[in-house]
């Protein structure tokens, strides 16, 4: 066991960052990529699901369905499949799968669990952050406390939730 | 004090002026006496014999831990452990690995790492731009692991 005296020893890892940020508020570049995961992860499993449906149409009647992105069956039925993906997610954990991946999470203003509630008026409330070219979006940039239009209409805010300190642990562990 | 050609010293100022002189050697000595009964007393005692006289679980349940943990701040206490030499001089490095997963916990760490790193350096810029120094993200009230 050695005290810390002065300057920390020279790191070997700067790649995993030593403190640990859970419970701050999450940055622009983490909740970016979450939400990319979530779009692609949303759009495969609806086309899966679209695939399964052409498949189960073609064994049971003989006949091909044709999809396309201008059938209004299609988008009603995609616009209600991702409020599902998020709504639920949000309310069952406070993330989605992009978000799991990066860390984030869903939590009330005050830093809280959020509720069911909340994580419906969450989801109605996304597509007004792309409005006016995603201007909803720059309080998530500018803002203290971290927040989109989304954020501020549900009462929520979007924290990290991975502990990195026990990510250094673990590095610095294997690297012996 | 001046008479004439010569130095006339009082009496006094004499004995002042050899007393500086004696005390700090006089003082040595007895520091050099000390020390050399001390060594001989450290040196004749048997440490082993007088462990044996003494009940160290009496001693022990006579002790407050409670009372005595109060008076430590332990978390100054754990804030002065530097983690990182501890993991690497220690087992305790082996127990983590072993407790935790593998290849894929690593690549997710090192991805969850890069990220933020890429969410400081954006706020580290917007701070400037704003000219806000950036302090770290902050946290809502109820913030914590």
């Amino acid at each position: 066991m050695t005290a810390r005296a002065g300057a920390a020893p020279p790191s070997r890892s700067p790649v995993i960052i030593r403190e640990s940020l859970q419970g701050k508020y999450a940055g622009f570049a983490s909740r970016f990529t979450a939400f990319a995961v979530d779009v692609a992860v949303s759009v495969g499993v609806f086309m899966l699901a679209l695939a399964a449906a052409s498949f189960a149409a073609r064994v049971l009647t003989g006949k091909d369905i044709a999809w396309n992105r201008g059938n209004t069956w299609v988008v009603v039925a995609y616009a209600a499949w991702v409020f599902v993906y998020f709504a639920y997610s949000w309310a069952a954990s406070g993330r989605t799968a992009g978000m799991a991946l990066f860390g984030v999470r869903v939590v009330r203003d005050d830093g809280t669990d959020a509720s069911g509630r909340r994580a419906v008026v969450r989801t109605l409330a996304l597509p007004l952050s792309f409005l006016f070219l995603g201007l909803g979006f720059t309080g998530i940039l500018l803002g203290d406390r971290r927040r989109a239009l989304h954020d501020v209409i549900a009462g929520t805010a979007v924290v990290y939730s991975w502990d990195a300190r026990a990510a250094r642990l673990r590095f610095l562990s294997r690297e012996r | 004090m001046r008479s004439g050609d010569t130095w006339r010293v009082d009496s006094s100022e004499r004995r002042l002026l050899a007393e500086s002189r004696l005390i700090p050697r006089s003082e040595q000595w007895a520091q050099a006496a000390a020390d050399r009964v001390v060594e001989l007393v450290v040196s004749a005692l048997d440490v082993n014999a007088l462990l044996d006289q003494v009940d160290l679980n009496d001693v022990l349940d006579r002790i407050d831990l409670d009372r005595l943990l109060e008076r430590m701040d332990l978390n100054e206490i754990v804030k002065r452990i530097d983690v990182d030499a501890l993991i690497e001089q220690t087992d305790l490095g082996a127990v983590i690995a072993a407790s935790s997963s593998g290849v894929a916990s690593d690549v997710l760490d090192v991805v969850r790492s890069q990220t933020v790193g890429l969410d400081e350096f954006i706020a580290r810029w917007v701070g400037r731009l704003r000219r806000r120094p950036y302090t770290g993200p902050p946290g809502p009230p109820e913030a914590g692991p």
